[in-house]
């Protein structure tokens, strides 16, 4: 295969970090230029470093200069960080997206998309299938404003693949990491000193581990597939048993309590969820993850159970038997 | 005696349960030591309480949790025994492995009749194993019901879950009359609903499942439907409001199933997988597939009817 040129936006993020640095070991990729408003999270050796936010209608230059071939969209926001609006958090999503987008039809030499979507698009549902399968994004109407904001970006995406048919273009709908080293919304959840969850809940959550995570955007990198692709850990596990092996207590909040207990405890600077978050604290959701597997060739290290015994080692340094 | 035994047994544990927690112990080491006073089977039932709340237990990627299905098996065995003393015919049709498509009437407002047709499978079947089954996706929304639904098998009602659970040859149970088998009134009891569009059989063809048709008599009695509250309903988001001679009026009490007596009927399998998967696309063999396993079901009903004789004696 000939030398690779890629370019990771979203490169100040840990993932983005180090998909850089996997990449740079292989000499397979000749040119890596990673793009942030953030400087990346560790020393990148041969990584060319281009400090510029993708809504900046400059990038499309930025791009066509660079002479990649391979477009890694890493710069998903999932949760506001600190000090950032819910509307900052949806210009980045899909105003960045779509301003990346143009930039690559600008360019002649880009052959390849990796976008790291959510499987967020399809919600959590009471009524759903026990697992998604990559056609069933429309089961259920968008409920809350990351989903709707993820199926836009798809949408622009699809529109995007239908027109350059000789672009392959991935779409990757990743379940919410767990990791040691990713400051995730999971993780936080399982750090304080007690879960709230539902009342009577006790749903199915499935996860991905963050060294899956990783390897399913370096394979995707390798091998683009043309299409959705689900990825997540092996299984699911009880919310329950998932507070319990991180031994936490659990406060279940009555249902119609929940938002005004949890919205209180937010302004009191303990804990905030997003919409999202605690619509998957009520119904959870699983994927289904055969297209992984058969088209990208990953298969998952860590089953979700695995994932978080993984964590609780790590962040707690509790050594119990795996599952 | 062996009340008296019993008893004196959890006298025993509650001393050694005080004694402990008055030395200091927490709560689950005390626990531990207690149960030392315990015969062996209760002893093991605390310390397998005890390791679930540590986590230690495993689900299924569906959320089934075997464990705990053999933690709650004593009630539904009371049930079965003593409560509603249930016959059952033909168990050995249904086949010991691989995949299966149980098809069964269903009555009785809330899914006892699921758990019979577990118990019977468990009981007189010589290689048993727990059926899954899917369930009304209203019980999902539901506190605490839809977390027990889970963890004994129930799935949501829908067609991708029955084809996964097929295609990892399970043995699922299905109900194609849904709401509106459980939520007829009392005076058409017995007589089978209509099959919806036979999705049941589609699903089947394309897994090549062989169906067996399941005949549940007695799940009818339990609760009596006189009566529907539309409104009400709608304020719960229920499908239907039953008003039968217990309930509302006795309150929870009004939850108690009348004690009717019970006979299940496995019939023989109807073999699916000559047809091959691409007939699941034709309406004709669907709906014909469908019409002779609901005509299976209504003959084994009515069959049963008679030899079951009165309703409660």
């Amino acid at each position: 295969m000939s030398p690779r040129r890629v370019l990771i936006t979203g490169v100040g993020s840990h993932l983005g970090s180090l998909l850089a640095a996997r990449l740079e070991r292989e000499p397979e990729f000749e040119r890596i230029v990673g793009l942030d408003v953030r400087p990346p999270r560790m020393s990148l050796a041969r990584t060319e470093l281009i400090e510029a936010d993708i809504r900046d209608p400059g990038i499309g230059d930025v791009i066509a200069r660079a002479g990649v071939d391979t477009v890694v969209h890493d710069g998903i926001v999932r949760q506001p960080r600190p000090g950032m609006s819910e509307r900052a958090m949806h210009d980045i999503n899909v105003i960045g997206s779509l301003q990346l987008l143009s930039a690559c039809e600008q360019a002649p030499t880009v052959r390849a998309i990796v976008i790291r979507g959510s499987a967020g698009i399809y919600g959590a549902e009471p009524q759903a299938p026990q697992f998604f399968g990559e056609e069933m994004t429309r089961l259920f109407p968008p409920r809350t404003r990351f989903q709707r904001d993820v199926a836009e970006i798809e949408d622009y995406f699809e529109n995007y693949s239908r027109r350059h048919p000789g672009v392959a273009c991935t779409m990757l709908r990743c379940q919410p990491s767990i990791g040691a080293s990713l400051d995730t919304q999971i993780g936080r959840y399982l750090a304080q000193p007690t879960c709230p969850t539902y009342l009577g809940f006790d749903p199915r959550i499935q996860l991905l581990h963050e060294d899956d995570a990783l390897e399913a955007l370096v394979a995707a990198v390798r091998r683009p597939e043309r299409g959705a692709v689900n990825v997540a850990a092996r299984g699911t596990i009880g919310l329950a048993r998932m507070i319990r092996l991180a031994g936490r207590p659990s406060l279940p909040i009555p249902g119609p309590l929940f938002g005004p207990v949890t919205g209180a405890a937010r302004r009191l600077g303990v804990g905030s969820y997003s919409d999202d978050f605690r619509r998957l604290l009520r119904y959870g959701r699983a994927v289904d993850t055969a297209r992984l597997e058969e088209r990208l060739g990953h298969r998952p290290r860590y089953s979700t159970a695995a994932a978080v015994e993984d964590w609780v080692t790590r962040v707690r340094g509790r050594v119990r038997s795996a599952a | 005696m062996t009340d008296e035994a019993g008893m004196q047994a959890a006298l025993a544990f509650m001393r050694r349960l005080r004694t402990g927690l008055d030395a200091g112990l927490e709560l689950p080491e005390a626990l531990t030591r207690g149960a030392v006073a315990l015969p062996r089977d209760a002893r093991q039932t605390v310390q397998r309480v005890l390791r679930r709340l540590e986590g230690d237990y495993t689900e299924d990627e569906w959320g089934f949790d075997e464990e705990f299905t053999d933690l709650v098996e004593p009630l539904f065995g009371f049930l079965y025994d003593r409560w509603w003393r249930v016959n059952v015919e033909g168990a050995r049709a249904v086949p010991a492995h691989g995949r299966a498509l149980l098809v069964a009437n269903h009555a009785g407002i809330l899914p006892w009749d699921a758990t019979m047709i577990s118990m019977a499978l468990l009981r007189e079947h010589p290689l048993p194993r727990h059926p899954r089954f899917l369930v009304l996706d209203w019980a999902f929304d539901l506190p605490w019901i839809s977390v027990f639904v889970r963890r004994v098998g129930g799935v949501v009602a829908s067609p991708y879950n029955a084809l996964r659970l097929l295609e990892q040859d399970k043995l699922v149970a299905v109900f194609p009359e849904g709401v509106r088998g459980t939520g007829k009134p009392f005076k058409e009891r017995y007589r089978l609903r209509r099959f919806g569009r036979g999705g049941f059989v589609e699903i089947a063809l394309r897994a090549g499942a062989p169906i067996v048709p399941v005949a549940v008599v007695g799940s009818e009695e339990i609760y009596p439907k006189l009566g529907d509250i539309p409104p009400l309903a709608r304020l719960i988001g229920a499908p239907f409001f039953p008003v039968t001679p217990t309930f509302p009026w006795l309150g929870p009490l009004g939850v108690v199933p009348l004690p009717s007596r019970w006979r299940i009927e496995f019939c023989e399998p109807i073999e699916t997988a000559s047809y091959g998967p691409e007939a699941a696309g034709d309406r004709a063999v669907v709906l014909e597939l469908s019409e002779r396993v609901r005509e299976t079901v209504q003959q084994a009903l009515y069959g049963n009817l008679v030899r079951r004789g009165p309703a409660f004696v």
